[in-house]
């Protein structure tokens, strides 16, 4: 491990836990369980906060969490949005997390092509 | 299995937060000279009973039991690797207090896993909040310390622990 590498972890910690203040328009969730890890969701994750740094996106708070039981899908990824829209994503890649940052997370429109599910709070409880 | 060492840290350390760890400590260790590389995962989660921790360390762990409780595959990851590569796996835990993870393995085994991308797992572990991340990695008499809480890191570089040769690598090992 180069240590100049390292100090870079610095500069990008400190800006992720600049942007976790405040309430964000979207809310990102990594499946980060062993068999997300193992099928590349950190890569993903990796890319997906870069291409938000070059983007210059900052209304996304992103999360990580343990397996969530669509372990044949994995990476997979949810994305909470304050309406209490919620889109998964799976089978992502790192192209297409930069797709999901450009189209999503910046112009709100779902990637139909990685979607899987779509869920929307009921707005009559009937 | 996992193709990089900081996938593995990624992996124990999701457990960590998962036992709902406050303060999670990931040291890594490379010593050319006495050809060890060592990982340690400290946590002040919820901690494991002496059942718990008997299934974790058996080999026929093949899915967590409770979302709650940190027992999966990624344990048994580890400890193969580190069996393969020369090395020994232990893991401590005391209930209520925290779970210690500890793996070795030699340096030189053609078998062990590259380190990989070690700012990529502490970033994603980083992205849970409330939870003081920390780093200390030591190579060769080079120091590098981070912690997420503080927001900052520093790097102790060649400093008179390291101009003293040998004293570094005798603490690390």
């Amino acid at each position: 491990m180069n240590l100049d590498e390292l100090k870079k972890l610095k500069e990008k910690a400190q800006r992720r836990v600049a942007l976790r203040e405040g309430n964000k328009k979207y809310r990102v969730v990594f499946s980060m369980g062993t068999s997300g890890i193992a099928a590349g969701a950190r890569e993903v994750m990796a890319t997906l906060l870069d291409e938000l740094d070059k983007r210059g996106i900052e209304n996304v708070e992103v999360a990580v969490t343990g397996e969530i039981g669509l372990v044949d899908a994995e990476p997979v990824i949810r994305i909470e949005e304050k309406s209490g829209e919620n889109v998964t994503y799976a089978n992502v890649n790192p192209e297409g997390a930069r797709k999901i940052v450009a189209e999503h997370l910046q112009k709100g429109k779902v990637v139909d092509g990685l979607a899987v599910g779509k869920i929307k709070e009921p707005e009559q409880k009937h | 299995m996992l193709e990089e060492l900081s996938l593995h840290i990624l992996d124990i350390g999701m457990n960590s937060l998962a036992a709902g760890a406050k303060n999670l400590e990931v040291v890594v260790i490379e010593n050319t000279s006495r050809d060890w590389f060592i990982i340690r995962i400290r946590d002040d989660g919820q901690g494991m009973d002496a059942t718990t921790l008997s299934q974790v360390l058996g080999r026929n762990v093949t899915s967590k039991k409770g979302r709650k409780k940190p027992i999966g595959l990624g344990l048994a990851f580890l400890r193969q690797t580190s069996e393969t590569c020369g090395g020994s796996f232990h893991v401590r835990s005391v209930p209520g207090r925290g779970t210690t993870v500890t793996a070795s393995m030699r340096l030189s085994h053609i078998d062990r896993p590259p380190l990989g991308d070690l700012n990529a797992t502490i970033l994603a572990l980083c992205a849970h909040p409330g939870v003081d991340v920390q780093l200390h990695y030591r190579s060769n008499g080079q120091t590098f310390h981070f912690s997420s809480k503080e927001g900052k890191s520093h790097e102790l570089g060649r400093t008179q622990e390291a101009q003293g040769k040998g004293t570094t690598a005798s603490r690390a090992a």
